[in-house]
């Protein structure tokens, strides 16, 4: 990471009282520079870690479930540790594996692409992390504690989640580590926000940023809104359970408006951890097809509506309470399928005419709308009041989650590993593992969660331990399980790619993909500790490839270049990019 | 890109491998629960309304799904990077009149559906004057009272209750081709009332009263079940639709009522007998 800076410093002057001037590389070093750091790329590295330990973790937890339904009857848990299990797992997978990761890779990624040496707030930026840390810690030291953790399910609902339907600590320090969780999410938010507006290069405008920094951008501003009021519910939970209050007792109303408060978060927490995503995906697919993104400004567009639009549809996850206006929220979520489709269309018009080298990251992309578009149309259907009344709270409704969270989070998240890893580490991946990786996972995720959709509509509930022989849900359930442990397995391939690839030769290029874009590629790999030694000039929005391109550039301004306009001169094209 | 094929036959073969595959999931799931894409026969009269909007929101999004898919998987194999490619190719940007097209279309197909879903949900929810037998059903950790509102009925006379326990789950008894109203209500926690077979559930919440109308019309036995996470027995809080004659739904009733089971269990009744209802402080 930062050791060939470190290096670099001690051999030029002695002089200066900097950090760097520690030489010795001992355990207690290394501890106190994660420990106090404030550079944005440690702080993402820490961030990736941590948030990827977080991911096998909700993993485990996912196996011992689906092991648990492999067949009818109670196999080896007991109703409650299931219960822990699937709450665990939603909360960990949503808001200490997803969400964390969109930090990692805003921290990554987004001063590079910005031009700026580092986060608007660096401090505040190590703060968030070690937030994060001690709030998911917290969270799940429920499983040591008497009682076991939280069993309520990550939704949390009142009455059930009060102290007399849930009494135990566990259910306390999830509260309470959600709390911090949260307020490490707004305070990374802040960061981002300012770091977008205030820091951008000169030349960067706003309609110059590459679409992953627009994706933060709406993103941090979504959570800014959302989170305080999922802070606001919590807080009045765990009043009423420790402190005798009645905010969220039945006989004021307290079921419904909790789940008012929560889905006011829930809701636009999916687009939360969605977003970025598509960020990324957006970046693989323009690099890996030598072309700029198609429809730059319909997708900021889009992406703004997504955002303005994801705060006025929570209801949807109520149809069945018989307790919100129908039409209403289903319009308001039907129309989220239109800046969604307007996002794909310029996904595939990115790709189209392309030239694309189809790598392990540029797979991972492919893969991601193959799968999330299952999802998209799945929602759809989900967004029917009328449909929702068989579906919802259905193994329909985990499939459909599935497509989309896993589909856009855990493949993206690898597209963009693969992708970014030289600017990670300064190393890249294996592409035979990294293909290995892919087809295992691919293959492995299908076959848990497809099969979960004809379960659902025929008739098996969501977060039941047990189903009864006589319903015919045992086979599909035991594909679904041989599927989940092959999605397990696909795991190894990675971590063993991460291992024999930590003393692969050094990419000594800016760019070793030769056709990225954005400004992180106009610089080392990886960067310096303030980024850039020099920047480049900003007139576009592929300032890298203008500097390592520069014909392409003048090219593109005598030809915009329609998509399906066929006239072109192939041949002077040719000439001009040789 | 050197492209020799003209770009009207590249779309064309484009939409045909898209659409064979699907063909043959039409073909093969032409029988059973298949043709229903996976819902169970429906058991009453408004469930149908649901079971086409069904079939008709799938047709829709194969359709679209597969012209997207189609898009996907052309682009991926015809624009793959071969030897002798030039090294970029055209740095297209934009297309207003296609995006806008792509824009706007999308709020047709929204319109329909949307269209569709509202009159298919009012049919759902839709609550008549008079239903002709009223159950109340009461959801309690972790399995349901169901009174059976019987008084007024000169073939009954009574009212009568069942209630289930985790050890034996409770019997619902509906006459056939009748109109039922079922008002729901909870003693402690959140539950959901869902008998699949019918296509509809709705939440069963405390302190928050709902109730929905059906009309069983084909004999049988139908699971139903707790849809809605209330504790560690969630799982087992099931119980068994019975739709039988009306004879026999009138004989089931007096046989409750005469064993012991007559009247209303009330509310605050099943409040008291579940679990602790009130916070700690307040029971001293």
């Amino acid at each position: 990471m930062s050791s060939a800076t470190v290096t670099h410093r001690t051999t030029t002057t002695d002089a200066q009282p900097a950090p760097a001037a520690v030489e010795t590389h001992s355990l207690g070093s290394n501890i106190m520079k994660y420990f106090t750091t404030t550079d944005h790329k440690v702080i993402g590295n820490m961030y990736f870690v941590t948030a990827f330990v977080f991911f096998l973790i909700g993993g485990l937890l996912a196996l011992g479930i689906r092991a648990e339904l492999a067949s009818p009857g109670m196999d080896y848990m007991n109703y409650e540790t299931f219960n822990q299990f699937f709450t665990m797992h939603g909360t960990i997978m949503l808001l200490m594996f997803a969400t964390p990761m969109f930090s990692g890779f805003a921290n990554a990624i987004l001063p590079l692409q910005l031009g700026a040496p580092d986060v608007a707030f660096p401090r505040m930026n190590g703060y968030a992390f070690w937030l994060y840390v001690f709030g998911s810690l917290m969270a799940c030291t429920g499983f040591v504690m008497p009682g076991g953790a939280a069993s309520f399910g990550w939704f949390a609902y009142a009455p059930l989640s009060n102290s007399i339907h849930s009494p135990g600590i566990g259910h306390d320090l999830w509260i309470m580590g959600l709390y911090l969780l949260g307020l490490s999410s707004i305070l990374g938010a802040v960061n981002f926000i300012t770091t977008i507006i205030t820091m951008r290069a000169p030349g960067m405008t706003m309609f110059r940023m590459p679409i992953f920094c627009w994706n933060i951008l709406v993103t941090s501003m979504m959570v800014i809104m959302v989170f305080p009021v999922l802070a606001v519910g919590l807080l009045v939970l765990e009043s009423d359970r420790v402190l005798g209050s009645h905010v969220l007792d039945p006989s004021s109303g307290g079921p419904i408006l909790w789940q008012h408060l929560f889905w006011f978060f829930g809701h636009p927490e999916v687009y939360v951890i969605a977003l970025p995503f598509f960020g990324i995906i957006t970046e693989v697919l323009s690099a890996f097809s030598r072309k700029p993104v198609f429809g730059y400004y319909g997708l900021v567009f889009a992406t703004l509506a997504i955002g303005a639009l994801s705060v006025s549809v929570w209801a949807h996850h109520m149809f069945v309470t018989g307790a919100v206006n129908l039409p209403f929220f289903a319009f308001m979520t039907f129309l989220i399928a239109i800046p969604t489709g307007v996002k794909f269309f310029n996904w595939i018009g990115t790709i189209w005419r392309g030239s694309l080298t189809l790598n392990t990251s540029m797979t991972y992309a492919i893969g991601f709308l193959t799968t999330f578009l299952f999802g998209g149309l799945t929602g759809i259907i989900l967004a029917s009041p009328a449909l929702d009344f068989q579906v919802s709270d259905t193994y329909f409704v985990v499939a459909h989650f599935h497509y989309v969270l896993f589909g856009t989070v855990v493949f993206a998240m690898f597209a963009g590993f693969y992708y970014w890893w030289p600017k990670f580490t300064g190393r890249m991946l294996n592409e035979t593992w990294g293909k290995i990786h892919f087809w295992t996972l691919f293959i492995g995720f299908h076959t848990t969660f497809l099969v979960q959709h004809w379960l659902g509509v025929a008739g098996m509930q969501r977060r039941i331990a047990d189903y009864g022989a006589w319903e015919g849900f045992t086979f599909l359930n035991q594909l679904s399980t041989f599927g989940a442990f092959l999605l397990g397995i696909s795991m190894l391939p990675f971590i063993w790619n991460v291992w024999i690839t930590r003393k692969a030769p050094k990419v000594t290029v800016n760019d070793p993909w030769g056709w990225g874009r954005s400004l992180e590629w106009a610089t080392s790999c990886p960067p310096p500790r303030h980024n850039f030694e020099s920047l480049p000039r900003v007139r576009s929005i592929s300032p890298a490839l203008d500097l390592t391109r520069p014909e392409l550039a003048t090219h593109h301004l005598d030809d915009p270049g329609e998509l399906l306009d066929d006239h072109v001169d192939a041949a002077e094209l040719e000439g001009s990019a040789k | 890109m050197s492209g020799k094929t003209a770009p009207s036959r590249r779309w064309v073969r484009g939409l045909l491998t898209a659409a064979i595959p699907l063909g043959l999931v039409a073909l093969t799931a032409c029988s059973g629960s298949g043709a229903r894409l996976g819902l169970p026969e429906a058991a009453t009269e408004q469930a149908p309304h649901v079971g086409n909007l069904w079939l008709g929101a799938w047709i829709a999004s194969f359709v679209i799904g597969g012209l997207v898919w189609g898009l996907i998987f052309w682009a991926v194999i015809r624009y793959r990077r071969r030897e002798g490619d030039a090294p970029a190719p055209r740095q297209t940007t934009y297309h207003l009149p296609l995006e806008l097209l792509y824009t706007l279309v999308p709020f047709l197909i929204v319109g329909v559906l949307f269209f569709y879903t509202v009159k298919v949900q009012d049919a759902m929810i839709e609550q008549d004057a008079e239903p002709d037998v009223v159950i109340n059903v009461i959801g309690q950790k972790w399995s349901w009272t169901f009174n059976y509102m019987e008084e007024d009925n000169p073939a009954i006379g009574t009212n009568a209750h069942e209630i289930g326990t985790l050890e034996r789950i409770p019997d619902l008894y509906l006459p056939v081709d009748k109109r039922v109203r079922f008002n729901l209500q909870s003693a402690d926690v959140i539950h959901s009332f869902w008998v699949p077979s019918f296509y509809f559930k709705m939440d069963v919440i405390p302190g928050h009263f709902n109730s929905f109308d059906a009309t069983p019309n084909r004999l049988g036995t139908y699971d139903g079940k707790c849809a809605e996470l209330c504790g560690e027995f969630h799982a087992l809080m099931l119980f068994k639709v019975h739709v039988v004659s009306e004879e026999e739904y009138n004989a089931k009733v007096l046989e409750l009522a005469e064993n012991g089971n007559a009247g209303e269990r009330k509310l605050e009744a099943a409040k008291q007998a579940v679990w602790q209802t009130a916070a700690p402080e307040e029971q001293q």
